[in-house]
């Protein structure tokens, strides 16, 4: 049975390992693609971030082909149509492997094990081998051959954004890490680096961390307010509209394109930005209910951060994957069932400001997940860019997936990790915040506070924005905003 | 009365014909005539004044006095002045009519004469003699004569040209006045000079009267008027950035060689055993019927297209898929599409818009240099866009965006330009606008065009090499 990497570390090493996270500037990557240039690339897998990361490669004068099962071959699934009918050469394990300078292991988390255990003795000597998330080495422990040099490269968006914005001329911000005990060469960085400019990344901004601090952080923002707040607050929202009377169409079209219009506010200038949007009485009343769903639900955020950091989710979910996913599908089955996912949006006019004004509830949802699991993260030793990153920085992302298509899309379009961990939050965050959302009303979901003027106590106003401003995530995020938009200098 | 031309035709001495002119000037409005040199403004305007032979048509309610100052009509007094001359067989010499005379010539109003005498400020050549003045000083006692005529009808062909500041604004407040009273039509070139009063304005191209726009209507006015800032300026195309430029790497060699392409989908061959070399200097129509691989062509050129891997291609120098990278391809070629305008939904300047040109990318994500905006500006003032630099590109309007797209195809003096339906998806007004841009770009610069399109009417000149496609037999449903 498998070992979690993270705790055979000491205390010191966890530590270090979790605080590791720095942002790289455009400078630092003059090189190009230089280190990887006449290396031959062979992708595993052919889903969306595997085709769309090997487009750019390829497109960034990169020898990349496609290895897949022998099975998907014959059968011309359609990770093989994907790779042949763009043009690229596919080929066996047995074709491909041995060939290959650098192999970039992209397939699903749960196939990492089965799939490093086939090819690892077919790799070539010195060889290097790519992750895109450290699941298999942190949580399974997987061992990897002394002679090879194990990096990461995680482009923090799903797979079409990562092929649109590169086409565009940009990227998307990337991850990379090197695995410490795996860099036999010492050029493990270098490689890395290459790779993130053959995506794009490197426009838009690297972030170097560790194998470790990227899926302690990855795991818990997923599970939390990137997907799993963002789900519960969907079905509370929604069930309490339709409680109140409110048209289930407009309830609908609220919650599915709300999340992304206010978390389009918080992705330009944060928390802080997001709740000025409202008009001094609503910024309050959000504020006030964000202090007590915080209160409520921290207990949650501490329970799924020190379940990460001690291996209880991934061997829970290693058990369930054990167990022909049968938790996991259930509880896909079970959101297709809910009739927030069931209501289609209604053909009703909604403003942009309008999303704002009758949505001060989500808006205190975000604001309280957000907090909430940054401050979870870095009180277990995740430094706090890695945590910003994981928590505030991809929440506009996970709801433009809801915008699309609804939950089904946000967990369709998510890892199986996130998935799992999306649905134990929401089994246990439902229950805990039903005394409070017993005292919610139209004025907070639906229609919107009636002041008949929008007067405030200068006091309270003052103390709600000094509180606002001065959280920890709003101060990392000016930075590393700052930081993104000298890259993005103009759009 | 409302003046009403129908279905009129008309000729000037076998020089010019007016066709198919359709216009109807009410009592309470006043017109602006405008349109390139040689499109027949001036013969229009003229067609009211009793010039010109009418070949056929109905022309009704035409007022009794209409007043008309052109410089044919300028020519013409001056012409009689000189027969008198000539008539003269007394040997003295003749000082032909002095001012005075020449303005109390016919049924005119002495008080308005004096007047304006005063306004033009030209006391004090009233005793000379008609001949002896400038063209500036006799534009202004025609310009008197036929004010102060009592028209029901005036007509100004370029009233304002040659004025200096001063007497512009005079004559400007003049007639503003002025028209309360009478109907004024003018002939105008330049769209900066069109005042406040005039309630409409009519585009002529090639004889016929194309486009007749209510000023109220903004939109439609702005794009006459931006139509004829490019039909009508002398500007020259923008010389590029030298700094960002890359030359190419074989400049001997064909831009474009294509050999024996297959493109395919599954089972669905697009492509098959396709040829094509693009010599430099060769501009080249493409044609072919919706699905026969137009674009799969052209994708493969620009490199967007996967399986330009897979194939056999060569572009500027490269071999494709030998460890070049595609900003090396795209840096040679200036793109035109639709799909490029669907993709460019930015919320980036316009001057921004021109600049990713130099970058190749959708939004710019690099800072500029300060030749590069100097040459994006340059652009802009082409468009007659310039007051807008600072405008967000997605509140443009949809033929806006696409002369904007042209100019950042443009921005670098690409050595391949290609052009995939340009006027697609444009109305009548912004395809003239989009037609007009390419024209000046093809006389002026030194890229290759590569021109896709369906409509014979938006052929365009200097294309003599044509490549049909047809569609291939495994992609026709039958």
């Amino acid at each position: 049975m498998s070992n979690n990497y993270f705790n055979t570390l000491t205390l010191r090493d966890q530590l270090e390992q979790l605080g590791k996270c720095s942002f790289m500037h455009l400078n630092e990557f003059t090189e190009g693609v230089e280190a990887l240039k006449g290396k031959k690339i062979v992708v595993i897998g052919c889903g969306a971030q595997g085709l769309n990361q090997g487009l750019n490669l390829r497109d960034s004068g990169l020898d990349v082909s496609y290895t897949l099962r022998q099975a998907a071959i014959d059968e011309k699934r359609q990770s093989w149509k994907n790779a042949s009918e763009n043009g690229f050469t596919v080929g066996t394990y047995k074709e491909l492997i041995p060939t290959a300078d650098v192999v970039l292991n992209l397939t699903p988390d749960k196939q990492h094990t089965p799939v490093v255990n086939e090819i690892m003795p077919m790799m070539k000597q010195g060889a290097c081998l790519s992750y895109s998330h450290g699941f298999n080495i942190v949580e399974e422990g997987m061992k990897i051959r002394e002679d090879l040099t194990v990096i990461m490269v995680a482009p923090k968006c799903p797979g079409t954004e990562v092929r649109a914005e590169y086409v565009r001329g940009f990227g998307v911000p990337t991850l990379i890490a090197v695995h410490e005990d795996n860099d036999p060469q010492g050029h493990g960085l270098a490689l890395a680096k290459a790779y993130a400019v053959g995506t794009g990344g490197h426009k838009a901004g690297v972030l170097m961390s560790s194998f470790v601090a990227e899926v302690k952080s990855d795991l818990m923002g997923e599970q939390t307010i990137l997907c799993g707040m963002l789900q519960t607050g969907s079905i509370l929202c929604f069930d309490k509209m339709i409680e109140k009377g409110i048209d289930a169409g407009y309830a609908s079209k609220l919650i599915q394109y709300g999340w992304e219009v206010v978390t389009e506010a918080l992705k330009y200038g944060g928390v802080t930005n997001m709740l000025d949007r409202l008009s001094n009485p609503d910024k309050i009343k959000a504020f006030d209910l964000s202090e007590e769903l915080k209160l409520i639900m921290r207990p949650l955020y501490n329970k799924h951060q020190d379940d990460i950091m001690d291996g209880n989710f991934s061997s829970g979910m290693m058990a369930d994957w054990a167990n022909d996913d049968a938790n996991l599908l259930g509880w896909r089955a079970e959101t297709a069932e809910t009739a927030f996912e069931k209501t289609p949006a209604g053909d009703v006019e909604i403003s942009e400001q309008e999303y704002f004004d009758h949505g001060i509830l989500m808006v205190a949802m975000v604001k309280a997940g957000v907090e909430l699991a940054f401050e979870t993260m870095t009180a277990a030793g995740i430094i706090a860019e890695s945590a910003y990153y994981e928590s505030l920085h991809e929440t506009p992302l996970i709801a433009n997936t809801i915008a699309r298509k609804k939950l089904y899309e946000m967990n369709a379009t998510i890892s199986d990790t996130a998935e799992y961990g999306c649905y134990l939050y929401n089994h246990a965050c439902l229950p805990l915040l039903q005394d409070f959302m017993k005292n919610i009303d139209t004025d907070v979901i639906g229609k919107g506070t009636s002041h008949e003027d929008n007067g405030v106590d200068n006091a309270r106003l003052i103390e709600v924005n000094e509180a606002l401003r001065s959280h920890p995530v709003e101060h990392i995020g000016g930075i590393l905003r700052g930081h993104m938009s000298d890259m993005k200098a103009i759009i | 009365m409302t003046i009403e031309l129908q279905e009129c035709y008309f000729d000037f001495e076998q020089r010019f014909e007016l066709q198919d002119i359709h216009w109807s000037v009410t009592k309470h409005q006043h017109w602006v005539i405008t349109g390139a040199n040689g499109s027949g403004k001036s013969a229009l305007v003229a067609t009211l004044a009793g010039y010109g032979e009418q070949l056929s048509g109905t022309l009704t309610g035409l007022p009794a006095r209409v007043a008309l100052v052109s410089f044919e009509a300028q020519a013409e007094l001056i012409e009689r002045e000189l027969k008198k001359d000539d008539a003269d067989i007394l040997d003295v010499i003749a000082i032909g009519t002095p001012v005075h005379e020449i303005l109390a010539e016919g049924n005119v109003d002495a008080e308005t004469v004096s007047d304006l005498v005063g306004k033009f400020e030209l006391g004090y050549l009233l005793e000379r003699s008609f001949r002896a003045l400038s063209t500036g000083e006799t534009r202004k006692i025609m310009l008197i004569r036929a004010i102060a005529s009592k028209p029901e009808l005036l007509i100004l062909d370029e009233p304002f040209d040659g004025l200096d500041a001063k007497t512009l604004s005079m004559l400007q407040e003049y007639l503003t006045v002025l028209s309360e009273k009478v109907r004024i039509i003018m002939v105008l070139n330049r769209c900066d000079e069109i005042p406040e009063f005039i309630t409409h304005i009519g585009y002529m191209q090639k004889a016929k009267l194309l486009y007749k726009v209510a000023r109220s209507d903004q939109d439609a006015t702005r794009d006459i008027l931006q139509l004829l800032h490019l039909k009508t300026s002398d500007l020259q195309i923008p010389a590029t950035d030298v700094a960002s430029k890359s030359a190419l790497l074989q400049a001997d060699l064909p831009l474009v060689v294509l050999n024996n392409i297959c493109v395919k989908y599954d089972q669905l061959k697009v492509l098959e055993n396709f040829d094509w070399t693009i010599n430099k200097g060769e501009h080249w129509q493409l044609s072919g019927p919706n699905g026969s691989g137009k674009t799969a062509v052209l994708s493969l050129i620009t490199g967007d297209h996967p399986q330009c891997y897979s194939n056999d291609i060569f572009v500027f120098g490269f071999h494709r898929g030998n460890g070049e990278s595609i900003w090396q391809i795209k840096q040679f070629i200036g793109y035109v599409s639709t799909a490029l305008q669907w993709e460019y939904r930015v919320g980036t300047s316009l001057r921004n818009v021109i600049i990713s040109g130099f970058y190749d990318s959708i939004g710019l994500y690099t800072k500029a240099t300060d030749t590069q905006r100097l040459i994006a500006d340059q652009w802009l003032a082409l468009l007659g866009m310039k007051a807008r630099a600072d405008d967000s590109f997605n509140k443009l309007s949809f033929g806006d965006q696409r002369l904007l797209l042209i100019a950042r195809a443009m921005v670098k003096h690409p050595p391949l330009l290609i052009l995939d339906e340009p006027c697609l998806g444009l109305d009548d007004i912004n395809r003239q606008l989009v037609l007009a841009l390419i024209e000046k770009i093809c006389a002026g610069g030194q890229s290759t065009v590569l021109y896709v399109n369906h409509h014979s009417e938006d052929a365009i000149s200097g294309i003599e090499n044509y490549k049909n496609i047809e569609k291939h037999p495994s992609n026709i449903s039958h």
